[in-house]
């Protein structure tokens, strides 16, 4: 400890130089946890998903969708359990609050205050779902009420919302807009989830009856998707493709897959995400490796007299090094941690700025913070760069024999 | 000095049956580049009594500040022993030789080579570093040798706030700060006006007489050279005697 003034003082030695690196890999550790922060919360998304519900939709793409009488089709293959209709509704808070509009105004939607909401056939679905614990008498006074409507305990939380409130949706989805205004719901139950069993499932979202969409709309809409429990997980890729046989010479084919490659390919919409964000990260951190790297070698070789004064005055070969190399580390310390506040800095505001926060819970992504083993990694991987970037130079500085350092001006 | 005067002043500071504070023996130091050699020093004999102040002279690429280099133990004899304060130091390990050199030696450069992001007493400090000793006893030996050189009053002044001679002062506090048995100087008026090197010959006299500090100091100026017990000629690489 007695070294840390020293090599503190010699970080001051050139401010800019120092500062640009420190804030470089600031940089670095920064997009590195950001994006670690969102695969992980991507992939806690995925892990929420069971192996023992698989997802059929359409196979040319989820925007288009399914005929409603595929369901009875699905539910006769063997190995299939139970089968529900599902269709994500879109619906927002209108920002009217009274809800209906007048007849052929527009309604102007309130997208800061968006959540995941879907239509499901409730029985069959929530006997899939176990994770989703309602209260039995809640759960019947939702079947028996078809504006009813299912939230999560986070959703109810966030809004306020008790069991008899009321509130109106309106979708930006086309085929689920009716020329009345926003559709009605009255909370009926509110789940809850074993936080120790389920620690990924999200309670941020919202499930009504299909039929009230059906109706609502006219009797005009299909299936967007069909929820499918199976007997057997190790079976999932027989049953999927039997399913899919089934409808192979129709006019809409199906795709069917799990629950976790389902949620995988809809994230893999916006291209191969994880791919995408790691290369990213690997070529920061390389970059960053070699500006600091570069540093650290300008900061030695303009110091070689005073690395050969240090080693006259009787430190040792192994000291020398190690000042160097703690340098380096310090610079990586520092750049980490201002890296780490600047990833926690924009969680904050990504999961607390109005607008943003609820479109991050609209995709799932509602839990989106600097978890202490990224942290941890970040920070370790600043360490790591600052390390590597400080090694050659020390190395150097280790072998070089002072009379051959002393007679460098 | 003349030559009896300096026999004087050996005599009181050293008595001719000590055993020698520096022993070169039959030293050579040959240079390797490539295929070929370059004998720098050749069969060199110097045997420095403890107490002694003695001046190395010669040429440019005589050999001089090789020996000196040899002295300190900042580097190694083709051949040859290098005994100071009892210690062959060609025998010693490159680790050993940075304790050795940490506890037995004092260097003194030409151009000071103080830490210019360490204010004076820290620069003083640095050998420091190296002991047991706590933060406190540190700071106070640091000033110590502070007060020993006259520049107590400048030691939170970085280098580039005093002049060549301060500096070369503060380099001569830090040389002497972990009270070494030898002090190693290489032209340490080379950089420095007339008065400051009068000034700084005169702290290495007092470092001599009052501290017994033997001193082995590399000189090209005559009149420096003049200050020493005793002097001797190097001149391609062999010693030609006082």
């Amino acid at each position: 400890m007695k070294f840390l003034p020293f090599v503190l003082k010699h970080l001051r030695r050139n401010w800019i130089r120092t500062l640009s690196t420190v804030l470089a890999m600031a940089v670095c550790i920064f997009l590195f946890c950001t994006l670690q922060t969102i695969l992980a919360s991507i992939n806690g998304m995925l892990e929420s998903s069971s192996a023992t519900r698989l997802i059929s939709r359409n196979a040319v793409s989820l925007v288009f969708n399914l005929p409603l009488s595929y369901g009875a089709r699905i539910a006769a293959v063997p190995g299939v359990k139970r089968v529900a209709t599902t269709s994500w509704f879109g619906g927002s808070l209108p920002a009217k609050k009274e809800g209906k509009a007048e007849e052929g105004s527009e309604t102007t939607t309130d997208w800061s205050q968006f959540f995941p909401n879907m239509a499901v056939d409730a029985d069959p679905y929530f006997a899939m779902y176990p994770e989703f614990e309602i209260p039995p008498d809640q759960y019947k006074a939702f079947k028996e009420d078809l504006q009813g409507a299912v939230i999560g305990r986070k959703l109810a939380n966030k809004f306020n919302w008790k069991v008899g409130d009321h509130f109106f949706l309106e979708s930006f989805i086309p085929p689920y807009r009716k020329k009345s205004g926003p559709f009605e719901f009255t909370v009926r139950a509110i789940f809850d989830t074993d936080a120790v069993k389920h620690p990924n499932t999200d309670t941020g979202l919202m499930l009504f009856h299909y039929k009230y969409l059906y109706e609502g709309t006219g009797q005009h809409i299909s299936a967007g998707t069909y929820n499918i429990e199976i007997d057997d997980p190790s079976q999932a890729g027989a049953v999927s493709k039997a399913i899919d046989a089934q409808f192979e010479n129709s006019d809409a084919q199906t795709h069917t897959e799990t629950e976790q490659a389902f949620a995988a390919s809809f994230i893999a919409m916006a291209g191969n995400l994880a791919f995408l964000l790691n290369s990213i990260g690997l070529a920061v951190s390389f970059t960053i490796l070699l500006v600091t790297a570069n540093t650290m070698s300008m900061a030695v070789r303009e110091r070689r007299t005073e690395i050969a004064v240090l080693k006259t005055l009787g430190f040792s070969s192994m000291h020398v090094m190690g000042l160097i190399v703690a340098e380096a580390i310090a610079l990586g310390a520092i750049g980490g941690g201002l890296g780490l506040s600047g990833s926690q800095g924009l969680m904050y505001v990504l999961t607390h700025a109005p607008g943003i926060k609820d479109m991050l819970a609209g995709i799932g992504l509602s839990e989106l913070h600097l978890k202490p083993a990224i942290a941890a990694l970040g920070f370790s991987v600043a360490l790591g760069l600052g390390f590597a970037a400080g090694f050659v130079p020390a190395m150097n500085a280790y072998r070089a024999r002072i009379t051959d350092m002393l007679r460098t001006v | 000095m003349s030559s009896a005067q300096a026999n004087a002043v050996r005599a009181t500071a050293a008595p001719e049956t000590a055993e020698p504070m520096v022993d070169v023996r039959e030293v050579r130091k040959v240079y390797r580049r490539d295929a070929e050699e370059l004998t720098v020093l050749d069969g060199i004999d110097l045997q420095v009594p403890a107490g002694e102040f003695v001046a190395l002279m010669g040429p440019s690429g005589s050999g001089k500040t090789t020996l000196l280099n040899l002295i300190a133990g900042i580097d190694r004899p083709t051949s040859g022993q290098v005994i100071v304060a009892g210690t062959d130091v060609a025998r010693l390990s490159e680790s050993e030789l940075a304790k050795w050199r940490s506890r037995s030696v004092g260097f003194i450069f030409q151009f000071y080579n103080l830490i210019p992001v360490l204010r004076a007493v820290e620069n003083v400090e640095l050998p420091l570093l190296l002991t047991r000793l706590s933060k406190k006893e540190r700071r106070e030996r640091a000033l110590t040798a502070l007060k020993v050189v006259g520049l107590a009053d400048r030691s939170g002044h970085y280098p580039r706030q005093l002049s060549g001679g301060q500096e070369q002062r503060v380099a001569i506090a830090r040389a002497i700060v972990g009270d070494p048995s030898v002090l190693v100087a290489d032209e340490p008026t080379g950089d420095l006006d007339a008065k400051s090197a009068e000034d700084i010959l005169a702290l290495m006299e007092t470092l001599n007489r009052e501290f017994k500090k033997t001193i082995v100091m590399v000189t090209h100026d005559p009149r420096a050279a003049s200050r020493a017990h005793v002097q001797h000629h190097l001149e391609k690489g062999v010693l030609k005697g006082d």
